[in-house]
């Protein structure tokens, strides 16, 4: 990593952090910086009171007493550097979560060097957490708590590691920029309190039974691995749809398509919440479903899996 | 791996040690502050006691303020509405006792930190000895431990790391401390007019002399000064220390004389005769200084008078050094009228007797040398005596000594001596100041303490100039009523602890005591008087002139300091690991052979549970060595446990 002369005093390489593509980034003396704070510089005002009062009295102990307390201030920014330093930091994948709830950006912090640190504050905007001890060698994950404002991809930008140990006056932090992004589903809002029935093809009513059997032909979901070729569905298949397989179930399951144009909501975040809204209901239901949106069309299924699929499908929407 | 927890915001650990350190603070200052201020203090100090068990005895900012207002006011109003060191100490005293009571949370245990750290350096307004320098020290490093401690928000003070933190820092802090204070430009003289309260209660000389004053300052062990002298020193009996000189008398007491012009022409004396010497003054609230007698050539700030007293334009208000030569005085041909007149002046109510006596000396000698000794060898015969207790005399000191009590010590010999020399019609003034003092053989210098205060008589003898004449020491030594303790009687004795060794427990009490003088000298000559003037001078030897030198040097010397301490810190990576991290370390060390390093990614626990997989004989032996290790570095037992589960591992065994 190279830096010009240029770049090593801007303004942004202080307050944001150098740019950097990894996830893991070790603090060192190029990332860590110190000024006083607030009782930084009470300090200094009291320091010169103390100062005063000395050359007054012409009192050597005075002086003796006030230089210390200056130097020892002095020093102890480099307790501040070492409370930072040789500490690795790295931005773990996050859960993703739903616009409107509070998330959190996860950290792996480990120290390398068998020190133990104090009081490191973790910030990403606004929100900060406050780490108040690691032993010596020690990993711990922090999550800092996020509340974006947007759905899609949430790019913490700077995160800031700051810590005012040992004596408060000086605050030293590490402007951080990592890869990792934290992804943010659409705020659920319902609107329209069912999920659409018109869309449901096939049979209605009945309750639905989640085991699968095979009497009737309940849909199509993806092709696993190991599954017997007699239920591939081969229609498909011809058709250049990808590997599919024919559920069966003991009474037919309804299938219900989530359907961009039958969202009877005008508002492009709206119809997106209301989708969301509907995604996790039939979830809940345990209803095959599948989704549309412009540009995009996800065969029904069901599972964990499927629903981060549709809700990232919805998350990362762009009209 | 854990995860991290929140932190609260009570600070109950640091203001408990803040409490402890508060009461230390108070310590130095009892005996001369006020009592008054000293009770409330200590009251605000058990009141913040108490509400650590009961927070809601902890009073609102609506008592607080009043509470402010009230305690500042009576400070002023008992101090004269003036704000002196007295005052200041307590109202410094008042602050930090209501700040603790408003304390609650860790940033308020810094703003009491801040006015602990002021607290701190009033004790050394009033005195500045080596013990209470390092009673200070010891509290600065526990205000440190505080601010460490607060931050970490740690709830245990048992802790010794955070001590030793704040010890190493302090230590750290060392070298930067000793460069400011040798290259910050000191500026002479206070920025502002001090209070008169300023240095109080110093004894010494005054400027006026009554007969039983100097029995006050015989039975002080204050030192007075201490001389150093540049080459050798004069015999013990002619060290006398010249101070203020005394005309005027009302027949009681006597005082100096308003205005002296500068002597003129400094006289030359042969070179042998010469007594190079430097004097480190205690401070005395006086404008005159100590030399030896007779003083010729003085530091510059120092004017010398015709009449040989040494003097200054300002009071000397702290310890301050200077330099002397003195020599033994050349004759000097005339007196002028004026002189003669002063030295004549006798109040009009001088008693007859005086004069009879006088008048019968005169008419048996035929010089006035004759008289002088026919005088002295009135004291030596006619029972007079030396003590320090004497009967107290009346409205006509003088003459009743002379011819009714007969006892007394050097104020009423010399007071009354010079009266018959002036009614002798010989021209006589007083000189106070100091004779005798201890050699310090560690230190090589002299010690003159109050206790050696005296004042002799000078007389004017035609072709032979002023003369001195001590008729204390006159008296036949018979009739000296001593009471005085035995470190008196040493300290007129040159080596008493060399001459002395009777007792061997006595001679080494004797010599500790001399080498703590000789620390106390350099600590006074060396440490409390290196103000302006000697700054200019020490700084001068190493070639750096003037302040904007001083200012260079300074940058220069600290960013070297602390370049130094960046290497430091650069290069003492892993030097903090304990000892059970160390054995730990060493341990996985052995282990990975088998089962491969650890995984950055693995945490203690996740790496034993790793290597149960190739050691499953041992998994017990290898699960309590986690325990114990867990153990030893978060809930601090000892480490000896852990050493020994460690040594009972087979690394060979599966």
């Amino acid at each position: 990593m190279s830096t010009t002369t240029s770049n090593k005093f801007s303004y942004k390489r202080f307050i944001q952090g150098e740019l950097h593509q990894q996830n893991t980034l070790t603090l060192n003396h190029r990332r860590v910086f110190i000024l006083p704070n607030k009782a930084g510089f009470a300090m200094l005002a009291l320091i010169a009171l103390m100062l005063v009062a000395s050359i007054n009295y012409n009192n050597s102990m005075g002086f003796v007493f006030t230089f210390l307390l200056a130097s020892a201030a002095q020093v102890s920014t480099f307790y501040s550097f070492k409370n930072l330093s040789a500490l690795e930091i790295k931005a773990v994948r996050a859960t993703p979560f739903h616009l409107g709830e509070e998330g959190a950006y996860s950290l792996l912090i480990k120290e390398l060097e068998g020190r133990e640190r104090w009081n490191i504050a973790v910030s990403i905007g606004g929100t900060s957490h406050t780490i108040q001890h690691i032993t010596g060698l020690e990993s711990l994950t922090v999550q800092i708590p996020i509340k974006p404002s947007k759905r899609g991809w949430f790019d913490a930008e700077t995160i800031t590691l700051s810590s005012t140990f040992p004596l408060g006056i000086f605050r030293a932090w590490a402007p951080l920029k990592f890869e990792q992004k934290v992804l943010v589903y659409p705020q659920p809002l319902s609107f329209e309190k069912k999920i659409p029935h018109g869309n449901r093809q096939a049979h209605d009513g009945g309750s639905t039974s989640l085991t699968a059997g095979v009497d009737e032909f309940a849909g199509l979901r993806n092709y696993q691995q190991g599954e017997h070729y007699r239920h591939i569905n081969w229609k498909a298949w011809a058709a250049e749809k990808g590997l599919y397989v024919n559920q069966f179930s003991a009474q037919q399951t309804p299938e219900t398509w989530l359907d961009w144009s039958h969202c009877p909501i005008e508002q492009t975040e709206d119809k997106l919440s209301q989708l969301c809204q509907w995604i996790i209901d039939a979830e809940k239901l345990g209803l095959s479903y599948g989704l549309r949106i412009p540009g995009h069309e996800l065969l029904p299924s069901r599972g964990a899996q499927h629903q981060h699929t549709c809700l990232k499908l919805l998350a990362l929407y762009d009209a | 791996m854990r995860s991290a927890s929140l932190s609260s915001p009570t600070a109950l650990a640091p203001i408990k040690l803040l409490l402890g350190i508060a009461v230390l603070l108070i310590l130095p200052h009892i005996g001369t502050l006020n009592p008054i201020f000293i009770g409330i203090s200590l009251f605000f100090l058990a009141w913040r006691l108490i509400a650590l068990f009961k927070p809601r005895l902890l009073p609102n900012n609506w008592l607080l303020l009043p509470l402010s207002f009230g305690m500042g006011f009576l400070v002023l109003k008992l101090h004269g509405m003036s704000l002196g060191r007295e005052a200041s100490s307590c109202f410094l005293l008042m602050l930090l006792g209501l700040k603790l009571l408003e304390c609650k949370q860790n940033r308020d245990v810094l703003a009491a930190v801040f006015v602990s750290f002021f607290v701190l350096i009033t004790p050394f307004l009033f005195e500045q000895t080596i013990p209470l320098a390092f009673y200070n020290l010891f509290i600065f490093l526990l205000l440190f431990s505080v601010l460490i401690i607060n931050n970490a928000g740690s709830q245990s003070l048992s802790r010794v790391y955070f001590y030793r933190f704040a010890a190493n820092i302090t230590l750290l802090a060392i070298p930067l401390m000793l460069i400011s204070f040798l290259l910050f430009p000191r500026v002479i003289g206070p920025l502002w007019a001090l209070p008169s309260d300023a240095n109080k209660g110093v004894s010494g000389i005054s400027d006026t002399v009554n007969p039983g004053q100097f029995s006050n300052l015989a039975l002080s062990n204050e030192t007075a000064f201490r001389v150093r002298f540049a080459d050798k020193a004069p015999a013990h009996q002619d060290l006398y220390w010249r101070g203020p000189v005394y005309w005027n008398t009302d027949g009681q007491k006597w005082a100096r004389a308003a205005a002296n012009p500068s002597l003129k022409v400094s006289q030359a004396a042969p070179s042998e005769n010469k007594f190079s010497h430097s004097i480190t003054m205690e401070p005395h609230e006086r404008t005159w200084l100590f030399a030896l007698d007779t003083p010729t050539t003085a530091s510059e700030s120092v004017r010398i008078t015709n009449d040989y007293q040494l003097l200054m334009t300002n009071k000397l208000d702290r310890a301050r050094s200077f330099d002397f030569t003195s020599s033994p005085r050349l004759a000097k041909t005339s007196l002028s009228e004026h002189e003669r007149k002063r030295g004549l002046a006798l109040p009009n109510s001088t008693d007859s007797r005086i004069y009879q006596l006088t008048m019968q000396w005169q008419q048996e000698s035929n010089s006035p040398f004759e008289v002088v000794r026919k005088a002295l060898g009135h004291f030596n015969k006619k029972f007079f005596y030396y003590t320090l207790s004497p009967p107290t005399l009346g409205k006509d000191p003088v003459a009743e000594f002379l011819f009714t009590t007969k006892r007394g010590f050097c104020g009423h010999y010399a007071t009354s001596f010079a009266v018959l020399m002036r009614a002798a019609g010989i021209p006589a003034r007083l000189v106070g100041g100091y004779q005798g003092g201890v050699y310090n053989a560690v230190g090589d210098f002299w010690e003159v303490r109050q206790a050696d205060a005296h004042i002799w008589v000078e007389v004017w003898l035609e072709g032979r100039g002023w003369i001195r004449v001590d008729p204390t020491a006159a008296i036949a030594p018979s009739r000296i009523e001593r009471s005085i303790d035995p470190n008196q009687l040493i300290s007129g004795n040159e080596v008493s602890f060399l001459v002395l060794p009777t007792n061997t427990w006595r001679k080494f009490a004797l010599q500790a005591e001399s080498v703590l003088n000789a620390i106390d000298y350099y600590w006074q000559s060396g440490v409390l008087a290196y103000g302006p003037e000697t700054q200019d001078d020490f700084l001068a030897h190493v070639g750096i002139d003037g302040w904007e030198d001083m200012i260079l040097w300074l940058a220069v010397l600290s960013a070297i300091t602390l370049a130094a301490l960046t290497a430091y810190f650069h290069l003492s990576h892993y030097t903090q690991l304990d000892s059970a991290q160390r054995v730990y370390l060493a341990f996985c060390k052995k282990l990975a052979k088998k089962t491969g390093p650890r995984l950055s990614s693995e945490s203690a626990s996740d790496y034993f549970k790793r290597a149960t997989k190739h050691y499953p004989t041992q998994a017990s032996v290898l699960n309590t060595i986690k325990r114990l290790y867990l153990k030893t570095r978060y809930a601090e037992i000892e480490g000896g446990a852990l050493l020994k589960a460690i040594k009972r591992f087979n690394f060979v065994r599966g």
